[in-house]
């Protein structure tokens, strides 16, 4: 589904990818760990498509389709969605609106019909349950004023409304309570785990991944992946660190 | 034609980033076709069309409206409306039907005067619509009585040339002033607003948008005095500039000193589209009395990054990005509207500006 090869980004003048490749299939979950600042989410970003990163060589096929020909908002059209170390609040725009434009945008891309706003605020409603969001949050402007681990619980909520292909997950974990973990782990697992999709999750802990199972395990060091295993690698990093192994 | 057009000059200091010459130039456009379109919001009400400063009579339903002989006052280009224009006083306790008023410009110049005049507790609202082209000069005299309430929306549509506005209001005790702007056509803007709080307990809200693209240049020049107690006044106004569009806002409150107890409230805030575009605020208080709030802010800035690429990321278009976001920071300026068909029109008319724009 994602094949990266030898992938070297920069931004403002500095490498920070320098030869990554990993492929990902469908039905796949891969973890990736690593230090920070060792590039993780500069590969979510470079993915994505944010201005600013410049992809010196190197190719992203998705689907076998040059990735990095297409905009952002393609992207998100093709199946990609990134999620967010850090959600960005939008004053002004409730998450209803947001999200409608959102996916109708994506389904124009497609040249499929838009959905009418009774049949996206059901749709809307029903992820937002499902998640364990009160729906009331989803006329608020965009992630204004939510908590840490609230902003996460609605990039979760966006995902299950857009319903991607494929997932980049940065940290999603991070700022989560303990319930909040399993609800979030529930959802990716409930969303994305089937035959035709795949996830990258980054994260820094073990925790996340005995809700949602990864298939491969990567360590990410200084803009490459240094090392590859299954889940018993990430145990092997969380009693361990990264001292050695990353070497 | 040849006269001499005498217009105020850009060292007087409240015309510092004016364009006279644009007005000049609007005035030297011929006359030609009326534009056509449907300029009236779905509303009950009066109606009233003026065709180059011309009532249309075949067009108009003026109902409570008058037709009067009316002083355009001591302004530099108020003064010119000196003449025929139109008139609405509201008897004490009345509530006056909406008023519509829309002016069609062709080309050429045209002056208009108006007065509004609501006795003790009468209420009335009025929704004014530029469109068409040449040079629009207009002068709004408003007295409100005690307790008194009048929302005014104006909407400046003019695809070319130029529309000038002057208002001078007078608030009574526990009256209510409501004014709107927005500057969302492709002609030249001046706005010049004076209002002075001279009863107690009154309230004066004057505010609005000014859309600015490719050269085009508008302003707003804006006085609130504070002559009574307790009074409150807010002045929020948003200035958006695309291209190389200059918008401009210099906006007062003034504080006499026996105006205890004022709440003045300003927020002038700038956005640039482009790094080729000028938005200048004047912020200015002036405060002679003692007990007073007055809370102020004015900021210029560029549409957040961050926000574009988590839209793009969405699936959202960068330029319908652009709008969403532009249209959330031009929204804090309408919501004092209360008629919600007129708030609608104006983010209409916005978001028409917005397609048009990005
Ligand atoms: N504009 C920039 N100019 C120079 N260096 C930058 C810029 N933006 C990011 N970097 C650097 O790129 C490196 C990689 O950052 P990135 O955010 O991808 O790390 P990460 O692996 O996600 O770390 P963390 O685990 O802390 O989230 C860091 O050293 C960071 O300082
Ligand atoms: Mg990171």
């Amino acid at each position: 589904m994602l094949k990266i090869e030898n992938l070297h980004a920069e931004i403002d003048g500095k490498e920070i990818l320098k030869g990554l490749s990993l492929e990902v299939n469908a039905g796949e979950v891969h973890a990736i760990m690593g230090p920070n600042g060792a590039g993780k989410s500069t590969l979510g970003y470079v993915l994505g498509g944010r201005p600013g990163y410049e992809v010196t060589s190197g190719s992203v096929t998705f689907d076998g389709v040059d990735l990095l020909e297409l905009e952002a908002h393609e992207r998100a059209a093709a199946g990609v969605f990134l999620g967010f170390q850090y959600p960005v609040e939008i004053p002004g725009v409730s998450n209803v609106q947001f999200l409608r434009e959102a996916l109708n945008a994506q389904r124009a891309t497609r040249d499929e019909k838009a959905l009418s706003g009774g049949e996206f605020l059901k749709l809307a409603r029903g992820q937002a349950d499902l998640l364990g969001m009160d729906y009331d949050m989803l006329k608020r402007p965009v992630n204004v004023g939510f908590s840490g681990g609230e902003k996460k619980r609605n990039e979760m909520v966006q995902m299950g409304i857009v319903n991607p292909k494929f997932a980049i997950l940065d940290e999603t974990d991070s700022g989560l309570d303990i319930d909040a973990l399993r609800v979030v782990g529930d959802g990716i697992n409930r969303i994305m785990r089937a035959p035709d999709k795949a996830v990258l999750l980054i994260t820094h802990y073990q925790r996340l991944l005995d809700y949602v199972e990864p298939d491969f395990v990567h360590v990410l060091a200084d803009g490459r992946i240094v090392r590859s295993g299954g889940k018993e690698l990430a145990q092997q990093l969380e009693s361990e660190g990264y001292v050695g192994i990353a070497a | 034609m040849a006269a001499v057009m005498e217009l105020p000059s850009t060292r007087e200091e409240s015309w510092r980033w004016g364009d006279p010459a644009a007005i000049a130039a609007a005035a030297g456009l011929p006359r030609g076709e009326a534009p056509a379109g449907a300029w009236f919001l779905e509303l009950e009400g009066a109606r009233a069309v003026f065709v180059d400063g011309v009532l249309d009579e075949g067009r108009s339903d003026l109902r409570h409206v008058a037709i009067a002989p009316l002083e355009g006052g001591t302004h530099v280009l108020g003064a010119r409306t000196t003449g025929h224009g139109w008139s609405l006083r509201v008897e004490a306790h009345a509530s006056a039907e909406l008023i519509q008023i829309v002016h069609i410009a062709t080309g050429g110049e045209n002056h208009v005067p108006a007065e509004i005049v609501l006795a003790d507790g009468a209420q009335a609202s009025v929704v004014e619509t530029y469109v068409g082209t040449g040079w629009s000069n207009r002068s709004t005299r408003m007295t409100l009585g005690a307790g008194a309430k009048l929302a005014r929306a104006v909407r400046l549509l003019q695809t070319a040339g130029f529309v000038s506005v002057r208002d001078e209001a007078d608030v009574g005790a526990e009256a209510s002033l409501i004014v709107t702007m927005l500057g969302a056509g492709d002609a030249g803007t001046r706005i010049d607003g004076a209002i002075t709080v001279s009863g107690d307990d009154a309230f004066a809200e004057y505010g609005g948008a000014l859309l600015a693209r490719r050269d085009q240049r508008q302003e707003c020049a804006l006085s609130v005095r504070h002559a009574a107690l307790n009074g409150q006044s807010k002045q929020i106004w948003r200035a958006v500039a695309a291209d190389t569009s200059t918008a401009s806002l210099a906006a007062r409150v003034e504080v006499a000193r026996d105006a205890q107890k004022t709440d003045g409230v300003q927020s002038l805030r700038g956005l640039l589209l482009k790094r080729t575009a000028t938005v200048n605020l004047k912020p200015e208080l002036e405060i002679f009395a003692d007990d007073v709030k007055c809370a102020h802010g004015a900021t210029v800035g560029e549409l957040d990054q961050r926000a574009l690429f988590y839209m793009q990321s969405r699936g959202i278009p960068h330029a319908k990005a652009q709008a969403l976001l532009t249209r959330a920071f031009v929204g804090d300026a309408f919501a004092q509207i209360a008629d919600e068909t007129v708030r609608d029109a104006f983010v209409a008319d916005a978001d028409a500006w917005l397609e048009a724009a990005l």
